[in-house]
């Protein structure tokens, strides 16, 4: 090759020095998001703070788990994210289904259009109209208002990663099936599901992922503490004058945990899924 | 129907095979499709509509009497605010800088990751981490890390020397808006990794090989090879992330609230006082059409400008 030695040596330690710097970019504020969490509140809250902890404790989570909402939060984030994942796939196999078989309709254009254009449209600006509807259907503070929104602004991006993977799947299965005497329905719960499950989980997966990170209409359309989910609450830990930033750090892990578990589990397939659905636009 | 009757023959004519629902397939495609088209109505298309007519009456969130046609009022209204013009500013100056510094992060990084290096599956899995944790997270942690008093960011900036005393970064009027911007792009700029990777991969080798043989350096064969090829991944990033980081609401409602003085106010920010703290959905709606059509102006001029360029 052209390139000598000398070059290539240098390439990668300049490569690693890069990536490191990244490395320490991104992963600093969590250690020290940890870090905070597990110190006393008298080593918190010091001018000159330190990674090292002298006495290193588990009250911070112990109080946020027992003195405060948390475990209600955490609670209803989990039936929000798991119900909308639910819906969202559910109604998103069939839709991507349908899209995939018969692209050729000028139904399936056109919703396909649709889907595009309605995957553009900002959600805060629809803030308000939204509000008044859930108000009108006496929605305000359920969790089913939460879920019908976060599926409705979700369910184009799932229709697009499922499409990825339907059109994957060989025209012919399908025809063989039919030939065996398989309904549509049946071909799309015994084959076409089971076939697909790894791009099906990665897009659940997804979906968990933005169901459970999602903060603007958590905030709006619900006011009962009671119903509350996750990342507003977070927001309230923080008080108008004085944090207690040991129990909001100690919060903030446990609120990130199922989000990192997921993905750590998932990370190659949601890369993947990502970056083809990025390519797409 | 005569429409969707056209391409049934056709699809027929495909298979070749008669099964009772295969000769409606636009029927059961319609069955399919059915809930999805019902939330995109109900919770997309009529609110939107909504939002375009409410901007020209008198609606109030909290006084059932107010009401009736209003002309241009609530126009007039956000256009005397005093704080239309800087957060509109504002809006310009957070986007710009958020979606740049997102971008050359971005592709710092995946040209890096792109390297043959030992170890690249585990920085790829660390580098993508921010951008998978609650903005609210995010947020609330690096205030922590920036805090005046306790912070550790603050403290190490004074004992290197960069600052002579401790800064309240994210309270100050003059700094709010910019690090807000630096956190939204800490946490944004792995998705560009992630896009930007693939397209590299994706662009053949022995291009590169060959215009190496031919002896062209790296920097040249960056700008020749690997730009041109990443231009179309590019474009699409930069339009959905101009479009996302405008209206983006989490951010700065999180960290700021848009204070101090609406020093880091932006238009979306603006939107939700206006509804939920002043209850004035005239005002509101009409602000939201208003940055509907920046929005929209702005991708007619783009998809003008892309046709005018592929036309020549």
């Amino acid at each position: 090759m052209v390139i000598t030695k000398k070059v290539r040596t240098f390439q990668t330690v300049f490569t690693y020095l890069v990536l490191l710097s990244f490395a320490v970019y991104c992963l600093f504020p969590f250690l020290w998001m940890l870090d905070t969490a597990l110190k006393p509140p008298v080593e918190v809250m010091v001018a000159k703070p330190t990674f090292l902890i002298k006495a290193p404790t588990l009250a911070n989570f112990r109080h946020v788990l027992v003195d405060s909402a948390f475990m209600t939060y955490f609670r209803n984030s989990i039936i929000v994210a798991v119900f909308t994942t639910l819906l969202t796939v559910t109604l998103g196999v069939f839709a991507s289904y349908a899209l995939s078989r018969w692209s050729q309709l000028k139904l399936t254009k056109a919703v396909s259009g649709a889907l595009l254009v309605s995957q553009m449209i900002p959600g805060v600006l629809l803030l308000v109209p939204l509000y008044i509807l859930m108000r009108n259907l006496g929605l305000l503070s359920t969790y089913a208002a939460l879920i019908i929104v976060y599926c409705t602004f979700m369910v184009p991006l799932v229709i697009f990663m499922l499409k990825g993977f339907f059109d994957g799947i060989p025209r012919e299965l399908e025809e063989a099936a039919d030939v065996d005497g398989c309904s549509r329905l049946g071909y799309i719960f015994r084959i076409l599901i089971p076939v697909s499950i790894p791009g099906i989980l990665a897009t659940s997966v997804f979906a968990f992922i933005a169901a459970w990170n999602e903060f603007m209409f958590g905030y709006v359309l619900i006011n009962d503490d009671a119903r509350r989910t996750l990342t507003p609450g977070i927001l309230i830990f923080k008080g108008a004058h004085q944090t207690d930033w040991a129990s909001l750090t100690a919060a903030s892990v446990m609120a990130v945990l199922p989000v990192a578990i997921g993905f750590i589990f998932l990370q190659r397939y949601l890369v993947e899924g990502l970056s083809a659905g990025a390519v797409k636009g | 129907m005569t429409t969707m009757n056209t391409p049934l023959t056709k699809d027929k004519a495909e298979t070749g095979r008669s099964s009772k629902i295969k000769r409606h397939p636009a029927w059961t495609a319609l069955l399919f499709f059915l809930p999805v088209i019902l939330l995109l109505v109900l919770l997309i298309a009529w609110p939107l509509l909504s939002v375009l007519l409410q901007g020209f009456q008198y609606v109030s969130l909290v006084d059932p009497l107010a009401g009736g046609f209003a002309g241009l009022d609530n126009f007039r209204f956000v256009f005397e605010d005093e704080g239309f013009l800087p957060a509109l500013w504002n809006t310009f100056v957070w986007t710009g800088l958020s979606v740049s510094g997102e971008y050359i992060l971005g592709l710092v990084s995946a040209l890096a990751l792109f390297q043959p290096v030992k170890g690249r599956a585990i920085f790829r899995g660390i580098i993508v981490i921010p951008w998978v944790i609650p903005i609210v997270v995010a947020g609330l942690n690096w205030i922590w890390l920036l805090n005046p008093d306790y912070g550790i960011i603050n403290s190490w900036l004074v004992d290197i020397g960069w600052l002579e005393q401790k800064r309240d970064w994210v309270g100050s009027i003059d700094t709010s808006l910019l690090t807000v911007t630096f956190v939204n792009i800490w946490r944004s700029f792995p998705f560009y990794t992630i896009a930007l990777l693939a397209a590299l991969m994706a662009v053949p080798k022995d291009l590169h090989e060959a215009a190496a043989l031919d002896g062209a350096g790296a920097v040249r064969r960056f700008w020749v090879i690997t730009m041109p090829e990443l231009k179309a991944v590019s474009t699409v990033l930069i339009v959905v992330h101009i479009i996302s980081t405008a209206i983006n609401f989490d951010f700065i409602w999180v960290m700021t609230q848009g204070g101090p003085l609406n020093a880091s106010e932006t238009l979306p920010i603006m939107i939700y006082k206006y509804a939920m703290q002043d209850f004035d959905i005239g005002a509101a709606s009409a602000l939201a059409s208003m940055t509907m059509s920046i929005l929209a102006v702005g991708f007619i001029i783009y998809f003008y400008s892309l046709k005018r360029r592929r036309g020549n």
